[in-house]
């Protein structure tokens, strides 16, 4: 039986948690949006998918901690989100001329919510790996 | 003698009754110390960005349901 760690899982869990509380948009306010603008729905991106972009995206920043911000980490899924939306478009015959606008506008939202909401939840349910003492040290040293 | 009795005097007197702390502890360790962090620059661009790029497209609620935020 696969044994997951537990910084990992959560990690996932984490950043599907809060993507699925995002989908509260998507599921709960179009509806009002479509009973005052009809044809304002006629994309339908796979935004159902977004709990498990998150989570995989935050598991893999939970086990690689790259060498930049959670925010930048998140606005790069953000980006990478734009274009393949646009490109789910163009598949489906349904690109209009603003998508291309999508990824500019997705990174700064992905930025700003996963500065401001994944971050501290990693750090305080210890998704974050604890600081490296030699990377201290020598930081402490360059002062 | 007079060196242990400075020390003496120079440390707090130790804690008799150690259940309060533990209790307090325990207590604790039920709760999540979110740390929000402070806003700068770089989120108040961010937010610049997004909402200027909400002005610019012709049709803002299309295009927040192509991002799947609405």
């Amino acid at each position: 039986m696969a044994r997951p760690r537990r910084r990992d899982l959560l990690a996932y869990l984490v950043g599907s948690g809060v993507a699925g509380t995002l989908l509260i948009g998507p599921y709960g306010l179009r509806f009002g949006v479509m009973q005052l603008l009809p044809g304002a729905a006629a994309v339908e991106p796979p935004f159902f998918l977004l709990p498990i972009l998150w989570g995989l995206w935050n598991l893999v920043w939970a086990r690689r901690q790259p060498a930049m911000s959670i925010g930048v980490w998140g606005a790069l899924l953000g980006v990478a989100a734009g274009v393949a939306v646009n490109l789910l478009f163009v598949a489906q015959g349904r690109w209009f001329r603003a998508a291309m606008l999508l990824p500019l506008f997705l990174a700064p939202v992905y930025y700003l919510i996963w500065t401001l909401v994944l971050g501290p939840l990693n750090e305080a349910l210890g998704v974050e790996h604890p600081p490296d003492p030699a990377s201290l040290d020598s930081r402490v040293s360059r002062r | 003698m007079r060196t242990l009795g400075l020390i003496r005097t120079a440390t707090p007197p130790p804690a008799r009754d150690l259940w309060p702390r533990l209790r307090a502890r325990l207590r604790d360790g039920d709760r999540v110390h979110l740390r929000l962090p402070a806003l700068g620059w770089r989120e108040a661009t961010a937010m610049a960005v997004a909402l200027g790029t909400l002005a610019v497209v012709p049709n803002p609620v299309r295009f927040l349901i192509a991002c799947g935020l609405l």
